[in-house]
């Protein structure tokens, strides 16, 4: 499980708001990481897919803020980003200099099944039925979002060819 | 459930963007990095970072801790007269394989020897990622690079048994294939109190080979706890470091349960021995003055 210091099966209603803004909050701050890195390596096609995802995962992590707010309002937060590890943040080797746009949003999909797979591995481990009750939405969102990403992989033009410059030296050295 | 820290690993992220090759291992261990200080709760002017030249020796410029990106080969010794200069600084140390084992591999028994409160980790990859991919000591014997055609005939040097033959305290390794044990583990480090080594298998995507990748690490990587190793047995920590270039194992190696003083603990008690024998400063002056008088030492 990508999580740490954090025990499911006590985890509160407030602590799981919590940690799923985090999830969000980790994935949009990770397609801002991997958008700067294909700007400064030439890659433009996958940096405008990975800005669009940053703009996908803020309204995520909004709408679960908000929630959050109106349930539980400025009460303080008990998790922290040190307990989650790239749950659905796209991990770092999914990219590469001159990946071509369909390789970016694999890299998106990738990221959406772990995510979908945290909370199916997660909920067996949970005891309280509301934080059940999120968590299986959460899951299904995934579903959603998985959806989503497929059905744009399918409108792209069939060419997989790699992009940009694809000369193999790291830059800026 | 943890309280909120008091610094979030956001706070050690400086604002100067990695320049590091897309999918280059150095991006997990400095994630890493940041979680690890987080959990520990210094403030970043607290800590300093200093490293050599290389690739992986870029990181402590992404971090808001002070930073040297100093010289090839010297981050050892340039971290050990800053953490004697200000034992309160958490000092922690990076750099590559060519940066730590070779041209610096002479400065790492006598550090450790010391036994100074640091933390030292290295990024080790196998090959020169800076220069654009020439062997490194600890490149395996037939490795192939743009530099070595028909294979190196050199015999890798093993890092896990060096530092451990040398005495390090601490001796652990990872990879960013498995966030949360090098998280974990750069944690534990940091908090031993005493000279700590961590080896992260940190995958060169540009030069690297297919087999030293992120996803092949995951497939054949094994925890030592998973195989009931006990850190604090040292000779079975020996024996668990010869695996190393044939297997991947990751956790503590070596933790020494009954770790002996740091070389600043003992300075610090040998200026307080010697200080309150030592004369006081303006009668040091005087006897100067009087001993000098007419430009001859009047005792010599
Ligand atoms: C005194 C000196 N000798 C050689 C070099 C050239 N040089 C720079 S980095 C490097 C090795 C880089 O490899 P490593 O330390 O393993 O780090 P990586 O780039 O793989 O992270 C070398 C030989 C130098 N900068 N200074
Ligand atoms: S050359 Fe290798 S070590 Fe250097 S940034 Fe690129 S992938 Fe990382």
């Amino acid at each position: 499980m990508p999580i740490r210091d954090l025990d499911l099966k006590t985890l509160s209603l407030q602590d799981a708001l919590d940690l799923a803004t985090l999830i969000e909050e980790e994935a949009r701050d990770r397609y801002e990481e991997l958008a700067e890195q294909m700007a400064v390596h030439h890659t433009p096609g996958a940096e405008q897919f990975f800005r669009k995802m940053i703009g996908v995962e803020q309204h995520h992590h909004e709408e679960l803020a908000r929630r959050r707010r109106l349930l539980f309002g400025g009460a303080p937060v008990r998790v922290s980003r040190t307990m989650i590890f790239d749950v659905e943040a796209p991990d770092y080797d999914q990219v590469r200099q001159g990946m071509s746009v369909r390789e970016a949003f694999d890299a998106a999909l990738h990221a959406e099944t772990k995510a979908y797979n945290f909370f199916v591995q997660a909920l067996p481990q949970i005891a309280d039925p509301d934080v059940r009750e999120l968590f299986e939405e959460l899951r299904d969102e995934e579903v959603e979002h998985q959806r989503w990403v497929q059905d744009e992989i399918d409108r792209l033009p069939p060419s997989t060819a790699p992009e940009g410059d694809v000369s193999d030296e790291p830059v800026g050295h | 459930m943890a309280v909120e820290q008091a610094y979030a690993p956001k706070d050690f992220k400086s604002d100067l963007k990695p320049i590091w090759c897309p999918g280059c291992g150095d991006y997990g261990v400095v994630q890493a990095i940041y979680r690890a200080l987080s959990a520990i709760g210094r403030p970043p002017h607290e800590i300093a970072f200093v490293s050599g030249i290389g690739c992986s020796s870029r990181i402590p410029g992404y971090t808001t801790a002070y930073g040297f990106n100093s010289v090839h080969g010297r981050a050892l010794p340039i971290a050990q007269g800053l953490k004697l200069a200000n034992p309160d600084l958490l000092v922690l140390v990076a750099g590559g394989d060519g940066d730590g084992f070779s041209i610096g591999g002479g400065h790492l028994p006598h550090a450790i020897r010391r036994n100074l409160d640091l933390t030292y980790i290295v990024m080790d990859n196998q090959v020169y990622g800076l220069t654009k991919g020439q062997l490194s000591p600890t490149s395996v014997r037939g490795r192939k690079t743009a530099t070595s055609a028909y294979g190196s005939l050199e015999q890798p040097i093993n890092p896990l048994l060096q530092v451990l033959s040398y005495g390090a305290g601490f001796v652990a390794q990872g990879t960013p294939a498995d966030m949360v044990g090098l998280t974990a583990l750069i944690e534990e480090a940091i908090r031993y109190p005493g000279f700590a080594f961590v080896n992260v298998q940190s995958p060169c995507v540009t030069y690297g080979e297919e087999h030293q990748q992120m996803r092949a690490q995951k497939a054949v990587m094994k925890s030592l706890a998973s195989v009931g190793h006990d850190p604090a047995d040292y000779l079975k920590a020996l024996e668990w470091a010869t695996h190393y270039t044939h297997d991947l194992h990751t956790g503590v190696f070596y933790r020494n349960p009954d770790p002996p003083p740091t070389y600043e603990q003992l300075v610090r008690e040998r200026q307080a021995e010697l200080g309150r024998n030592a004369l006081p400063r303006e009668r040091i002056l005087e006897l100067f003055v009087q001993r000098t008088e007419g430009g001859v030492l009047a005792d010599s």
